[in-house]
Parts: C-alpha cells; structure tokens; sequence
C-alpha cells in the first residue's frame, strides 16, 4: 500500500509545470501508480483550465490571429506516436516500470554491484540529475548516509525499509541533509527502487566513510 | 483570405462554461473527424485570445506569449483526435497542452541540457494503449438495430464503420485503403460510434 505521497503544494506546482524536472518525474511516476494524488492534479489541472476560461477576451478580430489561424490550418495531421511497455531486465527478472519513465529504460546502463548485494544502473538524464535504478536484494543494505543535496527515490517493486520507516511500492521518498538513513530490504523478491540525487551523497558510518572521496564514482 | 471566420467571440459573454464546453467538444470532434477548418476557426477564435492572456503572465513577453499560442493551438489542429471528452473538458485538455510546451520552452530559453521532456511527464498527446480510448457500443446492440441510424451518418464515417464493422477490416487497413491518417479513422470510428449511440438513446 501506498503511504508516502508528494505533499499538496508539491502536486500543485506539478499540475501548473512550476517544478524541477527531478522531482516532476518522480512525482508523475507516483501519479501513474496512485490515482489519489492523480486525482489531485486533475482537480488542480480543472482549477488552472477554469481560469484560463474565465479570462476576458478581446472580442475585436486580431490580424496577427488571422495569420495565425492561416497557417495552422494548412498543417497536416499528425498520429502520435503509439507507446511501448519497455521493462526493466536484471538478471532475468523484468520488472514493469510507471509510464513517465519508461523512455528511460532504453537510457539505463548495464548493471553493476554496487556494494554486497545491492546493484545499480545509471540513467541518463542529461543535466536533470544524477539517477540510477537501484535493486536491493534481500539482505542486501546501502551504507548509512546522508544528502548533500536532495534525494527523491520512488519505490518501483518491493518493499525496503530505512530505520526511518518501511516503504512499498508506489512510494515517493523526499531526502534532503536532514534526513541520515539506511536503505535495505528484507523482503523475499528484493526492492527495485528509481533514485535522482543532485549531489553525490555523504556516508556516515564505519568503513563506509572511505567511500565519500569516491562517492561521486558511486552515484554518477 | 480568411474571409467569411470571424474571430469574434460568441461564447465570451452569453454560454454558460457547461454549455461552452459541450459546444467545443463538439467542434473538436469535428475537426478529428472532418478536418473542418470552420469548426477549428470557432475553437481557435474562443481559445486563442485567452491563451496569449494566460502565456502574457506566464512568459512576460509578447512574442514569447504568441509562440506559445501559435504552438499550443497547432497542437490542437494537428492532434485533435487525440482529444477523448470523457476524460475531461476541453478547456482542460487545452491547458495541459500549454503547460507542457511552456514546460519546454522555459528549459529551452534557459539552455538547459535536461533530458525530461513533457511528454514524459503528463502524457496528454500519446496514444495510451492502442484504441483504449474507443468508444464502444453497448453489447446488445447488434448492428442490424441501428442499420437504419447508420443511414444518416455522413458519407465519411459511414465508409469508415463500414469497412470495420462489416468488411472486418483493421483501422489501419482502412487508413490505407483510404490513404488517410490512422488518427483520423480512429476519430471518425469514435464520432461515428457516439453518433449511433446518441441517436439510439433518442430513439427509445
Ligand atoms: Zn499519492
């Protein structure tokens, strides 16, 4: 079950497009799973359109209008490109990803160990953020840490839990310097979670604190 | 050239937004379905003018305001058959098309290299899932019952459903054979088919 949702201005300024694009992406693929917050936006999306009617127009005809109704009118139609269900592959498993980031599957590199029995694989979004698709096996823990920027995990397939609190899929997981936390998952399929960090993160504890000079290797 | 459209604006002040919304429904429909550039002129006429309000706000700029509007309307020209009135208003539908090109534009101006897209984010000019978005006729309806509605369709949607529904043909056979785009089968398919519905209802 779904627990931890973005907040209502967060939906908010998804729904007027006055967001960073991490966090719309994440917060779209909440959207595509929970038709709570969906339902939300789409009351948002009704208030915005209402506005935009209620405008007073000018009633005089415009010549720069003219020209502009002209022009369209002589463009052909266009189908829309009909969209595939690409999976995520690891390992023989496939695991279904929400809609919004299913262009990224083929953006998503190879697999590699990240640390014991957790596994990442980079996606590249340009200068959006650093993200990386994270598949945590059971047992397997990523070393306890913090944020030196801001963190969004959206929970893919699974369940994982952080000593904070305990997460299933659909869940959206805000993280910033205030938060330290260790993600691991106990559960008998493993937890494969989508991740956007916009700075390396920062480890806190035992041996894994070697790892900070290196970090930026981790999570690039 | 364009004579003979007035932009003027008949729903500004007279239609309530319920009423004005089942109108541009209806044009949209007809755009889908028809090409008809009349039908297209009143939507552009109603929606234009409030769009380069809104993009006026939203982009502090008149050119930068035209742009969006020039681009939002040509959306609803080009993919108006993507329109669906039982998901939403059409009004709403148009708004989503704003934000998303003004969610573009915004990150083109200030050059970012950002591999997110709006498409990406509110997927409101995809297909969803092929012909999800079908409008389909109740079960006990045979085609037989409304063989004598299916009369007073218009000649193009007629030649639509007929090859569908009683050749078997596929819509993309269809568009094929008619060398017309697969969206506007599936829009002359769907309109024909709300058609035949309403006209059933009406009936009883
Ligand atoms: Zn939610």
């Amino acid at each position: 079950m779904i627990n931890y949702h973005p907040t209502d201005k967060q939906l908010r300024q998804f729904a007027e497009g006055n967001i960073s694009s991490a966090l719309a992406l994440v917060a779209a693929a909440h959207c595509d799973v929970c038709s709570k917050c969906q339902a939300k936006v789409d009351d948002v999306n009704l208030e915005l359109a209402s506005d935009i009617e209620n405008i007073k127009a000018h009633t005089f005809s415009d010549p720069a209008f003219d020209k502009m109704l002209a022009s369209i009118t002589q463009l052909p139609v266009l189908d829309a490109p009909v969209q595939k269900s690409p999976r995520i592959e690891l390992d023989g498993r496939f695991f279904d990803v929400p809609r919004p980031l299913q262009r990224f599957v083929k953006k998503t590199g190879n697999w590699s160990k990240l640390l014991g029995k957790v596994w990442q694989a980079p996606v590249d979004l340009g200068e959006a953020g650093m993200a990386h698709f994270i598949y945590m096996e059971k047992g397997g823990r990523v070393p306890e840490h913090t944020h030196r920027g801001t963190e969004f995990t959206l929970v893919v397939n699974g369940e994982f839990s952080d000593g904070l609190a305990d997460y299933d899929s659909g869940d959206l997981i805000v993280m910033d310097d205030e938060h330290i936390h260790s993600p691991h998952s106990n559960a008998d399929d493993g937890c494969l979670v989508f991740s956007i960090v916009d700075k390396p993160l920062h480890f806190t504890s035992g041996i894994a604190r070697l790892l900070n000079p290196f970090s930026h290797l981790f999570f690039k | 050239m364009l004579v003979g459209i007035s932009l003027e604006n008949k729903f500004t002040n007279t239609s309530k937004p319920k009423d004005c919304a089942e109108e541009m429904s209806a044009l949209l429909m007809e755009v889908a379905a028809e090409r008809c550039k009349r039908s297209y002129a009143k939507v552009f006429g109603y929606f234009a003018p409030r769009l380069r309000s809104y993009a006026l706000k939203q982009m502090g700029n008149e050119a930068l305001a035209m742009e969006l509007v020039q681009d939002t309307m040509t959306n609803v020209w080009q993919k108006a058959h993507l329109f669906n009135s039982e998901k939403g208003s059409p009004s709403t539908w148009i708004f989503t098309i704003a934000r998303n090109i003004r969610f573009d534009m915004l990150r083109k101006l200030q050059n970012r290299k950002e591999d997110i897209c709006s498409d990406d984010l509110w997927p409101v000019l995809c297909e969803q899932t092929p012909d999800q978005n079908e409008v389909s006729l109740d079960q006990q309806v045979t085609l037989q019952q409304v063989g004598q509605l299916f009369n007073k369709l218009p000649d193009k949607q007629k030649a639509v459903i007929e090859a569908i529904y009683i050749d078997g043909k596929s819509q993309q056979e269809v568009a094929d054979q008619l060398t017309i785009p697969l969206g506007t089968v599936k829009s002359r398919t769907r309109l024909a088919l709300q058609r035949l519905k309403d006209m059933l209802e009406d009936h009883d």
